[in-house]
């Protein structure tokens, strides 16, 4: 399932995350002069994590999280652009970072499980193993997206300012 | 803006009058952003700045996950209010809209009845077309189906499958039945379309199955729920994380009884 890392196979890449990306970005309601910005939050973020795996062979859970830090990053400048709240830009562009097949691997090995003494593999290590990488992909992802937001400085009033 | 976030002590007070309808603007702007899906903290900012910018001097918020309090005060005055927050939605324009307003308020010194008429106005503003909606959206799965490494045939059947999906799901929401009940349903739906052609025997790929049921990830719940639990709201956080999680459990539950039902042995 691993192409050979060429400039084309990073094109395409590019472009399905993108689509991907603008799909869910309806489906949120997003308001269409935001929606450009949406398609090339998520295009990168996903292409940086292809980099990341193809060419210097990090594991999808590292590779993630530099993707969604790159989707927060970007969905915090835009924000500034546009003025408009960066989890518009972030969520839609999150999406195509989904384990989707991990978590359909974890789901098959958990529906084996009833029949699980007669199979070499147990069942049980593959969706533990399936379900744990989900697991940590997804906070990655949430993670990933969520750090550069903390890291915006915030100038936090207290109540004790007034009274 | 800073100046209005922190409240200056030299505002005039308010009257119990005027003070209601402040705390009740921000507070319905706070709801709508809840139920929208805006995080926290997002939520929080937005009412603290509608409220004070129409003359309160301070707002003290509670975001909890299915209600909003909020309580304003002006001089001596004080006032509090609950608003319920039913269903978590989704929808990006609201929160764009509602932002764009408290900005304004801040900055240009909005009348009270400008600001609830620009409130109702948000409130009803429309959807993007459902056919479309639905064309998008296998458009997007017909996308994953690539990115998963599937053939045209399988970006074809994802297009379908979750198309289809949408449109029913569409359908339900608009009749107000119950979320987990609608991503059984959405997904039993999208599988169903998805695996027909392997029990036809047309093909062996599982790719258009397993994509067509992405229209269905809680993307802004997870997401929501890490940043609320990195910003210290562990209660609105571990209520999203677990809607998220019993969302996705509602995906695989409908792919089984695709699979049962179309008596499809587990591959």
């Amino acid at each position: 399932m691993v192409p050979s890392p060429t400039f084309g196979f990073f094109l395409e890449d590019i472009f399905w995350a993108g689509l991907a990306t603008l799909g869910f970005a309806v489906l949120f309601n997003v308001p269409r002069r935001l929606l450009p910005a949406c398609v090339l939050c998520g295009a990168a973020g996903h292409v940086v994590r292809q980099l990341l795996v193809v060419m210097f062979g990090a594991s999808l859970e590292v590779a993630t999280f530099a993707g969604a830090i790159v989707v927060g990053l970007l969905g915090e400048v835009f924000a500034r652009r546009w003025h408009a709240p960066a989890i518009i830009f972030q969520v839609a562009a999150a999406i195509p970072l989904v384990p989707g097949a991990f978590a359909y691997r974890g789901m098959l090995a958990l529906i084996r499980l009833p029949g699980a003494e007669t199979e070499s593999v147990s069942p049980f290590a593959e969706a533990g193993i399936f379900f744990i990488r989900t697991g940590l992909i997804l906070a990655a992802i949430g993670g990933g997206i969520a750090i550069p937001n903390l890291l915006r400085q915030r100038r936090k009033p207290t109540r004790d300012s007034i009274h | 803006m800073n100046e209005a976030l922190e409240g200056t002590p030299d505002k005039p007070p308010l009257t119990r009058e005027a003070l209601r309808d402040v705390n009740e603007i921000a507070l319905w702007a706070g709801a709508m952003m809840m139920a929208n899906g805006a995080e926290t903290d997002r939520v929080e900012e937005t009412v603290h700045r509608i409220g004070t910018g129409l003359g309160a001097n301070w707002l003290d918020i509670l975001v909890s996950p299915n209600a909003v309090v909020v309580t304003s005060s002006s001089g001596d005055e004080f006032r509090t209010r609950l608003r319920r927050v039913p269903v978590l939605s989704v929808n990006m324009r609201i929160l764009d809209q509602v932002n764009t307003l408290s900005r304004q308020i801040t900055t240009d010194k909005m009348e009270r009845s400008a600001a609830r008429g620009e409130l109702l106005r948000i409130s009803q503003l429309p959807h993007y077309n459902p056919y479309l909606v639905a064309a998008m959206v296998g458009l997007a799965c017909a996308a994953f189906a690539r990115l998963f490494g599937g053939s045209i045939a399988d970006m074809a059947i994802a297009f379908v499958g979750a198309g289809v999906a949408q449109f029913v799901r569409q359908l339900l929401i608009r009749q107000h039945f119950n979320i987990f009940l609608i991503g059984v349903v959405t997904s039993l739906v999208a599988s169903s379309i998805a695996l027909a052609p392997v029990r036809l025997g047309l093909t062996t790929s599982h790719i258009a199955f397993l994509s067509s049921v992405l229209l269905l990830i809680p993307g802004v719940h997870l997401v929501n729920a890490a940043e609320d639990l990195l910003k210290g709201h562990l209660v609105t956080g571990f209520v999203r994380g677990m809607l998220g999680g019993l969302l996705t459990g509602c995906i695989a539950l409908g792919m089984l009884i695709a699979m049962w039902l179309l008596q499809l042995p587990v591959i």
